[in-house]
């Protein structure tokens, strides 16, 4: 379902595309070349994968609410991504880490963090300084 | 339980403890390119970056308020909880950390992943936001923190974090936590200013990105710095010379895509878009001139260039 879903959204995007490039070399003015346009060109001249990084702000879009995120504070909070960082998340946010300062401790794993705190690999206890 | 079996188990716990040791990769301190820090002050402590102690998992917001208000941003702990806080994983993405610092107005520059990269900004009066995995990968305890400051004699970093005010972490500690993110870390500066080190293709990039979010208008002030620090990149140029466009200054413009068609003559959107804007500035032979160098050049640029030749001319 999804699967098609999709398929439709990226041919429909597809045609857009090109008929948007059509439509505006049709009119009177040609439009200049803009910035972030020649940039994402000059990475990658596949058309497909340009799609992909449009595709890939509606996946994040999709995942922030489903992770309980305001859908009033979505919108504006994907907008102010760039297309790299938006790739990024769609495609990696359940290996993300987030930062957030929690841990479920258990009791071995606090002995553990204990002595690995006291070997100087981690930083969990400020007492053991 | 015997005696023997005591040291039989003494000596599995010992024996446990230094593979662990080995697995989590020592925690001694990095070795520092004496080439980047022998022009460091030996030590620094940036105190005027204010704390925000954080509450509950909320060391994203609070870090990204210390970092933003330490560059004149007003905006408090709790503005920004629905700019970067994800209910569902009780924390903060790193890309929204950079994608909520556009949106008040400062461009976010990640930094090479080197310890160097850390003490140079603190020196040049930049504070660091960094992401550490506080524990190990098994049970992590992913934390942002700003560094504000570091001691070459004493090998500390002074980091303002969760509830303290001033911390102080010796290199080596503080690189075994860093080192789990991939030594993540950025500056957020006013547009104007870089960091000490970066690429010119890593600068232009941050300041498309900070474009498309807050426009040319905040955006020029970033170009200039940018070509000011590489003078040589057409792209920079390039940019810049958009962003003079959006502001209606066509003279400007105008100058900054001949510039950068003489640093890459080959960069066909730099023709197309100063033979558009002559050809608006009633400039008909210059344009001309301009779009029959991007019509040759074959790419994305080609057919728009073709287009406006025919334009211009009135003939195929």
């Amino acid at each position: 379902m999804t699967l098609t879903l999709r398929r439709l959204l990226c041919t429909a995007l597809m045609v857009c595309l090109t008929l948007g490039t059509a439509s505006a070399s049709a009119a009177t003015a040609v439009s200049m070349a803009s910035t972030s346009d020649v940039l994402a060109s000059q990475q990658t001249q596949d058309a497909r994968e340009r799609i992909h990084s449009v595709l890939a702000r509606d996946d994040v879009r999709q995942q922030l609410e489903l992770q309980g995120v305001d859908p009033a504070d979505v919108e504006q909070r994907v907008a102010a991504l760039s297309d790299q960082e938006a790739q990024q998340m769609a495609d990696q946010l359940d290996q993300m880490p987030a930062g957030a300062s929690v841990i479920g401790v258990l009791f071995a794993v606090f002995v553990i963090l204990l002595v690995t705190d006291i070997l100087g690999l981690t930083d969990v206890y400020p007492f053991t300084r | 339980m015997s005696v023997s079996h005591v040291i039989m188990s003494s000596a599995r716990l010992a024996g446990a403890l230094a593979l662990l040791a080995v697995l989590s990769g020592c925690a001694a301190t990095p070795d520092l390119d004496t080439s980047r820090t022998q022009s460091l002050s030996a030590q620094r402590l940036l105190d005027d970056v204010p704390f925000h102690p954080q509450r509950d998992y909320q060391c994203g917001p609070a870090t990204l308020a210390m970092s933003l208000n330490h560059t004149g941003v007003d905006v408090s702990v709790d503005d920004l909880i629905p700019d970067i806080y994800v209910p569902a994983r009780k924390g903060s993405y790193q890309p929204e950390m950079l994608a909520a610092t556009r949106r008040h107005g400062r461009i976010p520059f990640v930094l090479a992943p080197r310890l160097e990269s850390l003490l140079e900004e603190v020196d040049a009066g930049h504070p660091v936001v960094v992401l550490q995995n506080l524990s190990l990968p098994a049970f992590p305890l992913w934390h942002f923190a700003i560094v504000n400051g570091y001691d070459l004699n004493q090998q500390v970093l002074r980091l303002r974090t969760g509830v303290t005010r001033q911390d102080s972490t010796e290199f080596g500690r503080f690189d075994a936590t860093w080192q789990r993110s991939e030594r993540w870390a950025f500056v957020a500066l006013p547009p104007g200013q870089l960091p000490v080190s970066l690429s010119a293709s890593e600068a232009i990039q941050a300041t498309s990105d900070f474009e498309r979010v807050q426009g040319a208008g905040h955006a020029l002030p970033a170009w200039e710095a940018v070509v000011e620090r590489f003078p040589d990149a057409a792209m920079a140029r390039f940019g810049q010379a958009n962003a003079y466009h959006a502001q209606g200054r066509w003279e400007d413009a105008i100058d900054a895509w001949r510039a950068a068609t003489q640093y890459d003559p080959e960069l066909a959107p730099a023709w197309l878009n100063l033979g558009l804007t002559l050809a608006s500035q009633d400039e008909p032979q210059e344009a001309v001139q301009a779009l029959q160098r991007a019509a040759a050049l074959p790419g994305p640029w080609q057919a728009s260039a073709q287009e406006a030749l025919i334009e211009l001319e009135g003939t195929p």
